[in-house]
């Protein structure tokens, strides 16, 4: 283990820039998994009825503090989605580096412990940070947490880099097997992860449907695994959407594209039509969630309004439900950074690619417009059928609920595409620099 | 190679005898075909009559009689012409592979009755032949340059000889993949 | 020096043996049956068009790759069976592997690229850093010990890589093309530095090259073609027309 340790210290300080970036994005992600799960911990360690001075009272009653937790669980889950784009920086590179490793005699688990005791320890780093952060934090409320939930910081602090290890050891699982470098990417995999989502969110709905036949089994628990499982199922439905429309597209229009940007982006596409649903599968999600959200808000403020509760109260509700709404945002602003981080990846992936293209005379504006088209066309009926799935949650909501339905949330597919196509564009400057005949020489 | 040049530019350094002369030629030239004495005479006698060079003196040392010779002002001035010219490039291709290759095909076409005894010449299998023998003798020269110690004119003969060799392999690899469209043209004209 | 093509060193034993591989990728045959044999401290040159087979025949010699069918044996163990682990150990300590490029590691100096195998087996880093200087002082590049490979010149990294398929002491070291992406003048200096290295250390060396002077500094040839090993002058030449004609 030591030996392994020198080595991937010998190896992290000649890594290039690319690599600096990834272990900082990868710092961060882990100090902001680290922050929402030290708070969950704080709120979650506060026991019975309190008077506590944030949020509207919010945080004074179990029952509230609990939704609050999961949100702040469920926060886990876009940041989650960042970091493993943020594994996939320089992956084809790490990959051959590996593969060289494996040459040089390094055994199977020997790579293995090199990429867990890196990634590791850039998300010990991270974890730290983020405890020293919330620390700080504390300090400034004046609020000291039970000695329990200071074992929990530890524990949270601890398994941070404890689970990021596995999740790139499993990243690197094809290099292990081979000190080759012949990495191949299964098409197939993808759609087949897609398939699993389907069945495990059918499943959710089939036990919420049991649990509401049975008498006396009304409560909230089949609601909340019906709309779990509804979420999934859009979700994973709207991954799939645009794995297969990415594939299909790509291959029509490979064959009768008129204009070389759209040719370009849809041989790209027939290629590996699961890389966009890859990127995309953490903001499809959020989609599902928030349009969703939306309209469960606005069903549910105009019924409170109807049945005549006083301001102060109706201050408490909208309170927690724009908490709720600043978690959606937090987690759309997550997973543009992880579209953001990813579209720039594959172009710094394809950067000789893209410079024998340059070199070959195709235009800086065709390899643009090419970039944008590759994330905006498999995204836009995948965003079409996460709105429309969303748009069933709030329908049945305000079924059950009974009220006026509002159209606002039917905006948000619109405004998320066009959020998607803006991080899509930030990695524009980056083809500028890479699309250059230049960089045929150093690659 | 012309050897009267190269005598011509030995005597450059200073007058000398006929056996020095050729001592000192066959150290420059490594791998070179030796020369014999009684070229070297014959080729110092021309050089005489036709006054690049003249004879210094005759002297014996004690031991056997010997001539010697130097280069005239005419000679540095043949010596200087000569070796500024431009060697020509292949001016005609001598190629007795490729003859014998050529001679195998009209051989063996000629039907059965036409090689009366021996073996039926072969062009593939010939090639394959050449090309072993091409081989030994590379790797003979190799192992001579990377000898430890080897001098530098005996890497830069090996070096040339290996080069034309590599080139004759070349050219029999491509020959072998395309001899049934050689057999078929020259059987057809 | 001057021995018989057909005939390896005298006296010497197998070292690694190879029986009837046959490997496919995908609907391509790379070897359809080639059997050879690596003889102790022989230079074996491997030569053949592009796409004869070539790669694959070493990779499966070195243990990188499985064949599909048959057997390669070194010291009584049969490659295919081992598990990785063992394989990559015979990687780390018997055999030493040499690419045509790239296959030093960007982030690491020379000097760590040559003590790489050795710090991977649990040296100790100022040993490991001793001997690898040795070794680069062996192939003339102790200059650049320092450098990256991005900073050095083609034939400087071709001898780097050598450094660190020797450094270990191996059985056999494994050359695919080392010279493939050198002018002549530094494939020549790579090619008098592995020759001689491997004579001194007794260490045998199977030679992948389609260029007659580097096969010129082998041992022995023998030719692929179409996946199958042919010894002896009809190695490499017109197994085509010996075939046609039966």
């Amino acid at each position: 283990m030591k030996a392994d340790i020198r080595i991937a210290w010998i190896l992290a300080r000649g890594s290039d820039r690319r690599e600096w970036w990834r272990f900082s994005l990868t710092l961060l992600g882990a100090l902001l998994a680290t922050g929402f799960a030290l708070a969950a911990a704080t709120i979650a360690a506060v026991r019975g009825q309190v008077s506590i001075p944030y949020a509207h009272g919010l945080l004074d009653r179990p029952g509230e503090r609990a939704g609050v937790v999961l949100t702040l669980v469920l926060l886990l889950v876009p940041v989650l989605g960042f970091l493993g784009q943020c594994a996939r920086i320089g992956a084809v590179h790490r990959h051959r580096r590996m593969a060289g490793m494996r040459l040089a005699g390094a055994s199977p688990a020997q790579v293995r412990r090199l990429a867990a005791v890196e990634s590791a320890f850039a998300c010990l780093a991270g974890s730290s940070a983020g405890f020293a952060a919330f620390a700080v934090l504390l300090a400034v409320a004046g609020h000291t947490p039970p000695p329990v939930a200071w074992a929990a910081f530890v524990a949270v602090v601890l398994a941070v880099p404890v689970v990021a290890a596995p999740v790139s050891v499993f990243a690197l699982r094809h290099v292990v097997a081979s000190p080759l470098d012949h990495v191949r990417r299964t098409g197939p995999d993808r759609g087949r992860r897609a398939a699993l989502g389907v069945v495990l969110a059918a499943a959710l709905i089939a036990v919420a449907g049991l649990l509401l036949l049975f008498p006396g089994g009304k409560g909230v628990t089949p609601f909340a695994l019906l709309v779990l499982g509804l979420v999934l199922l859009t979700g994973a439905g709207a991954i799939w959407a645009a794995g297969a429309f990415a594939a299909f597209v790509g291959r029509r229009l490979t064959l009768h594209a008129k204009s070389p940007a759209v040719l370009i982006a849809a041989s790209r596409l027939a290629h590996d039509p699961w890389a966009a649903a890859r990127t995309h599968a953490a903001l499809l999600l959020v989609t599902v969630v928030g349009v969703g959200f939306l309209g469960v808000r606005g069903v549910l403020l105009s019924a409170l309004g109807a049945n005549g509760y006083r301001p102060v109260d109706l201050a408490f509700y909208t309170t927690g439900i724009d908490l709720a709404g600043a978690a959606v945002l937090v987690a759309l602003t997550i997973s543009l950074c992880g579209l953001a981080v990813g579209t720039a990846e594959s172009l710094a992936t394809r950067r000789r690619g893209l410079a024998a293209q340059a070199a070959a005379g195709v235009p800086h504006r065709v390899l643009a417009r090419a970039a944008l088209l590759e994330t905006a066309l498999p995204l836009a009926p995948a965003l079409l059928l996460a709105g429309a799935g969303g748009t069933v949650v709030y329908l049945a909501y305000a079924t059950v609920v009974g009220g006026p339905v509002p159209l606002l949330p039917l905006v948000v597919p619109v405004a998320v595409y066009a959020a998607c196509l803006l991080a899509a564009a930030t990695s524009l400057p980056l083809l500028r620099r890479v699309a250059h005949p230049a960089e045929l020489r150093f690659t | 190679m012309s050897t009267r040049h190269v005598l011509l530019g030995l005597l450059a350094a200073g007058p000398s005898h006929g056996y020095e002369l050729k001592r000192q030629y066959d150290a420059r030239f490594p791998q070179a075909r030796p020369l014999a004495y009684g070229q070297v005479y014959t080729t110092l006698q021309r050089l005489v009559r036709d006054g690049l060079a003249a004879v210094e003196g005759t002297g014996s040392d004690g031991g056997p009689e010997r001539t010697l010779y130097r280069s005239t002002a005419e000679g540095s001035h043949e010596l200087g012409r000569w070796a500024q010219e431009i060697t020509a490039p292949a001016p005609f291709v001598t190629n007795e592979i490729f003859a014998k290759v050529v001679v195998s095909i009209l051989v063996a076409a000629a039907g059965p009755g036409g090689a009366q005894d021996g073996p039926e010449p072969d062009a593939a299998a010939h090639l394959r032949a050449q090309r072993a023998a091409h081989m030994e003798r590379m790797r003979e020269l190799t192992a001579l340059k990377t000898t430890p110690g080897a001098d530098l004119s005996t890497v830069l003969a090996a070096d040339y000889a290996l080069a034309h060799l590599d080139a004759d392999v070349r050219w029999m690899t491509t020959t072998t993949a395309r001899i049934d469209t050689l057999t078929a043209e020259v059987n057809g004209s | 020096m001057n021995t018989p093509t057909e005939q390896p060193l005298s006296g010497a034993g197998v070292l690694i043996s190879a029986r009837g591989l046959r490997k496919s990728y995908g609907r391509t045959e790379a070897l359809r049956g080639a059997s050879l044999d690596l003889h102790e401290g022989e230079i074996l040159a491997v030569t053949g068009t592009s796409g004869s087979g070539k790669s694959t025949l070493l990779h499966c010699l070195s243990g990188i790759v499985r064949p599909d069918e048959g057997a390669v044996t070194y010291g009584g163990e049969e490659l295919g069976l081992l598990p990785e682990q063992r394989l990559s150990e015979l990687r780390r300590r018997d055999f030493g592997v040499v690419f045509q490029f790239g296959q030093l590691i960007p982030e690491l100096t020379a000097l760590d690229n040559v003590a790489l195998p050795l710090l991977l087996a649990g040296a100790r880093r100022g040993h490991a850093h001793r001997t690898a200087g040795e070794w680069l002082e062996r192939f003339g590049v102790r200059g650049q010990a320092d450098l990256r490979p991005g900073g050095m010149s083609g034939g400087q990294s071709q001898r780097v890589a050598l450094a660190r398929a020797l450094v270990t002491g191996p059985r056999a070291v494994f050359a695919d093309e080392p010279t493939g992406a050198l002018d002549t003048l530094a494939g020549e200096q790579v090619m008098t530095a592995l020759v001689h290295t491997a004579r001194e250390a007794g260490t045998a060396v199977l030679l992948i090259t389609h260029d007659a002077q580097i096969a010129a500094y082998a041992d022995r040839e023998v030719g692929l073609r179409d996946g199958v090993v042919h010894s002896g002058p009809a190695a490499v030449l017109g197994q085509e027309a010996a075939r046609r004609e039966g």
